[in-house]
């Protein structure tokens, strides 16, 4: 991994630190056109008495065809989970399992540890970073929190779907295929699932819009667009500015620590 | 220099941003507690319907005859009904408890100041004919009938205006039109003016009547009650206590209107003038006349009638 | 035409009929032999001409209940329905003279001039009126006393307006309207008139719903989702409940095959017109029905039994009666508001900071690069 993607790579003599995988970009594209259709297709449905609901379902298909597109972009997001979930525990297999069982030292112990070192996973310095950040906001301190390769604020954005899905899949697949649900189950559980469905997407549907957008389009350094989520590398100064804890790091294992530059401001 | 400009630019759009932040927050409000039919309009046909239900219920508690009436009309105002037969739809004025079909939308005369107080359907002492007035009112503005020259010689010069607008119109198409369904909708009315020296036309409601008659509604809450009797004569000073009668105007020796320059082909001014509606009227004369000119003297109240025998008579299949 | 109900009127109006009667039905005679000479009546089942007048939009006026009374026929639409064969008088027959009297109401269950083909026996809406009296809309209870409020149990035209034909052409793929080549076949034989075209229009409507689901809908509405009327008779707003539901969102985005009121509240392949109270043991939202109602052969097929208790009309701000709904929607609506204004605080913040970096409360020393590294060591672990 480190051999395809250097930990930083040089474009036009200036830095630009190594974020995402080929295969991790095409995944958020996948996931980002998934929802963007779901949305487009079932936030009118929702809002079915707003003027802009039935013109937007039109354009989206009609009733003939946008519930078809719905169900085919949640298929897909099914599939992408399953794939993600595969991904991950390979990765965590290649990255900590092999290393442990290499050293034969894999025991209860060893594997909860390593599982938790897993770079999405909160741990006690999410904890002191928030408490940081807002010591920072509120003007008691100078200091930004120094995030380190995983903000909290990242963890929760990649925690939102990953516990979205399980919840929006299923109630929509009891939802399309209600006939063949009730051989099994009551039919009051239709009744729970729709609101777990439409609910559950109204959440991510306004997080999305708002936090989310917030970190990679509204930010004044990112705005229009932040490109991390094409070219995977970021720029030293967004570096600076969100991960500086990893940008010491990775410097110093570059043999670049004189060359670090201090936090500063935004 | 420049970096100034860009830490101004900076600083405006981080403000615009906590400006959209505080707008987010107001919009979230009710799109997250709002769910469910509870707070969801019941008629999607109208787009304000959310406020006037509130309205509504409020009024129907009241379960007062009178406020029902107005809270039905909230509802049916500018409703449409729709009827899709699949290969085309009807989309018409939605008039409650009519049976046959309309077919069509009307727009209203938003230029006429008479009807800013007199409604559109404002004839109806005159029973028997009323609807046939009404059915005038429709195309012909209420100065042409109930404001005629006072001066001996003086004639009025007539022409058509656009009923939404109020601007003087060339004669419309629909006049000539094969189409039945559409013989008196031609979007515009016909009024009397003057046509000044210079051979340019003034409708008589001029901008100037229509201005002042606005201003007194606008303002007549600052008048006593005894100032507003008086701009009330002021602004029915031309109005003539005897209307034009129906036979000005079907007769075909002189009538009043000039059909064949507003417009009318010759087939239809032969209608107006012939034999089926000018003999018509010669009956409606004689008739119904003398009561019309007496207008409301037979008309009694009549006390309400106990809920079941409407009901009884309403429920006729 | 007038449609004229009330009795004052036609104190004021007899007094002028009774003098006036004769010379009247004079007049009627000349204005009849007029009319055909001012051009051939456009349509036979207008023999008197009625259009002469009716044809005007504007022939309306307020009677003395403050209803607006609409006295305009649009001839293009009255010939596209079933009536168009039946003449003005079969329906408004108290009218017999030109100009008339206000008119009385119109009933539909007399015997019109056409033949029924099957029975030869004149044709009469009769038979509905004798289901819609069984159903929970008569407006008598079973011991044939009047119910409360008996004024808002409908009559025909309550939801009835003037039927239109929606004919179906099937001939290369189903679609809406006549096949002209489908018409061609029958007119070989079926030459004469409109006789071949009235009958395919008619069949083909029958042969779907002749009114699309959302008029429907909105038929019921009519009354049902009158607060007032909820209120006088204790019912839910089962309008509004209604097009919360998959089914009526479908509907209101123009689908025709979803369920409207009348596919779950109509015993299947019953008259639409015998509509019971659920409590009724016949009735198709009897609990002990709902589950073949769902499942009938059009919608549900399916489904198991177990599809009888979903809940179709759920009001989300009744507690006690769906307590499911509504606390399961009060999680999720705390959840969001949780979520959402944590970071809306958090984003407000960040951005405040912006404004005045350099600013602080509390000063402290710059950090060096060593203890950011050995802050974010100390959670890896190694």
């Amino acid at each position: 991994m480190s051999d395809r993607y250097p930990k930083i790579n040089y474009r036009n003599g200036k830095r630009f630190f190594f974020r995402f995988s080929l295969m991790q970009r095409v995944q958020h594209i996948i996931l980002f056109s998934c929802v963007i259709t779901l949305g487009l297709t079932g936030f009118p449905q929702r809002y079915y008495n707003e003027a802009w609901a039935e013109p937007l379902f039109t354009f989206m298909g009609g009733i003939e065809m946008a519930p078809q597109i719905h169900r085919a972009a949640g298929v897909v997001l099914i599939c992408l989970f399953f794939f993600h979930t595969g991904y991950w525990m390979y990765l965590f297999y290649r990255n900590k399992l092999k290393p442990l069982i290499k050293e034969r030292n894999l025991g209860p112990g060893t594997f909860f540890k390593a599982f938790m070192s897993m770079e999405m996973m909160p741990n006690a310095k999410d904890g002191r970073d928030i408490v940081q950040m807002f010591k920072y906001l509120l003007y008691l301190s100078p200091k930004p929190p120094q995030y380190d390769r995983i903000c909290w604020k990242e963890k929760f954005d990649y925690f939102a779907p990953y516990w979205g899905i399980p919840i929006l899949g299923p109630a929509g697949l009891a939802l399309w295929f209600r006939d063949e649900f009730t051989q099994i189950f009551p039919g009051w559980l239709l009744n729970a699932f729709y609101i777990m469905h439409t609910d559950e997407a109204l959440l991510a549907g306004l997080f999305l819009f708002f936090v989310h957008w917030y970190n990679v389009h509204y930010a004044p350094e990112k705005f229009p667009l932040g490109t991390v989520f094409l070219t995977g590398y970021l720029s030293e100064a967004d570096m600076i500015h969100e991960h500086y804890a990893e940008y010491v790091e990775t410097m110093t294992e570059q043999g670049l620590a004189h060359e670090i530059k201090p936090q500063g401001h935004h | 220099m420049l970096h100034l400009i860009k830490t101004i630019i900076n600083k405006v759009y981080i403000i615009f941003l906590m400006c959209f932040t505080v707008w987010y927050g107001f919009f979230l409000y009710p799109v997250i507690w709002g769910h469910g039919g509870a707070d969801h309009d019941v008629d999607p046909t109208a787009a304000t319907e959310a406020n006037v239900d509130a309205e509504i219920a409020a009024l129907l508690n009241e379960a007062d005859m009178q406020e029902e009436q107005f809270a039905s009309a909230l509802r049916e105002q500018g409703r449409i009904a729709t009827t899709n037969l699949g290969y085309m739809v009807v989309e018409e004025e939605y008039v409650q408890g009519h049976f046959h079909h309309v077919g069509m939308t009307v727009e209203p005369d938003d230029s006429s100041l008479c009807i800013r107080c007199h409604g559109a359907i404002p004839h109806d002492k005159a029973k028997a004919i009323r609807a046939f007035l009404n059915m005038h009112a429709f195309y012909v503005a209420c100065e042409t009938c109930h404001i005629q020259p006072k001066t001996e010689g003086e004639s009025w010069a007539f022409r058509w205006y656009d009923k939404k607008s109020g601007e003087l119109i060339s004669n419309p198409p629909g006049l000539t039109s094969l189409d039945k369904s559409m013989y008196g909708n031609y979007g515009a009315k016909i009024a009397p003016g003057r046509i000044s020296s210079s051979g340019q036309f003034m409708f008589l409601n001029d901008e100037k009547e229509r201005a002042f008659v606005e201003k007194y509604l606008q303002e007549k809450d600052r008048l006593g009650s005894t100032q507003q009797s008086k701009m009330k004569k002021v602004i029915h000073r031309r109005i003539d206590e005897d209307p034009l009668m129906c036979d000005g105007c079907h007769n075909d020796t002189s009538p009043y209107l000039p059909y064949d320059l507003l417009g009318y082909p010759k087939r239809r001014k032969q209608d107006l003038v012939g034999t089926e509606v000018a003999g018509m009227v010669a009956k409606y004369q004689e008739f119904y006349m003398p009561k019309f000119l007496l207008p409301g003297d037979n008309w009694k109240p009549e006390a309400p009638k106990p809920a079941a025998e409407k009901a009884e008579e309403d429920g006729a299949y | 035409m007038g449609v004229l109900p009330n009795k004052m009127l036609h104190s004021t109006a007899k007094r002028h009929t009774e003098a006036f009667a004769a010379l009247l039905a004079m007049f009627l005679v000349i204005f009849m032999l007029g009319g055909l000479t001012w051009t051939a009546p456009a349509q036979a089942e207008d023999e008197l001409n009625c259009v002469l007048c009716h044809k005007f939009r504007g022939l309306s006026r307020i009677d003395e209940e403050g209803r607006f009374r609409l006295f305009y026929i649009n001839e293009n639409l009255f010939m596209k329905g079933p009536h168009k064969r039946v003449m003005c008088l079969d329906c408004h027959r108290d009218i017999k003279k030109i100009p008339h009297d206000p008119a009385e109401k119109v009933n539909c269950t007399v015997e019109c001039h056409l033949t029924e083909p099957s029975s030869k026996q004149n044709f009469t809406h009769a038979p509905v009126k004798e289901i819609l009296d069984a159903s929970v809309h008569s407006k008598y209870d079973k011991e044939g006393n009047l119910k409360d409020y008996p004024e808002d149990y409908p009559g025909c035209k309550d939801c009835h307006e003037q039927p239109l034909y929606r004919p179906l052409s099937f001939f290369k793929g189903e679609s809406a309207g006549i096949s002209r080549r489908g018409l061609s076949r029958c007119k070989s034989c079926h030459q004469t008139g409109d006789f071949a075209e009235d009958f395919y229009s008619h069949v083909t409507s029958r042969l779907q719903k002749t009114r699309e689901s959302r008029e429907i809908v909105e038929t019921c509405a009519k009354c049902h989702a009158d607060p007032a009327f909820q209120k006088r008779h204790g019912l839910d707003n089962v309008v509004a409940s209604y097009k919360e539901t998959f089914h009526g969102k479908a509907v209101t985005f123009g689908s025709d095959e979803t369920a409207d009121c009348m596919d779950c509240h109509v015993v299947y392949g019953e008259s639409v017109h015998s509509i019971e109270s659920h409590t009724e043991p016949t009735a198709s939202t009897h609990k002990n029905n709902v589950a073949a109602t769902c499942r009938n052969e059009e919608c549900h097929v399916k489904a198991g039994e177990a599809i009888a208790s979903y809940q179709v009309h759920t009001d989300y701000s009744n507690a006690e009666k769906y307590p499911m709904q509504y606390y399961m929607l009060k999680f999720f609506q705390g959840l969001m508001a949780a979520v959402l204004y944590f970071f809306i605080i958090v984003i407000f913040l960040e951005l405040l900071r912006r404004l005045f970096p350099n600013f602080c409360f509390i000063k402290e020393k710059p950090t060096d690069a060593k203890s950011v590294l050995q802050n974010s060591s100390s959670e890896k672990g190694a």
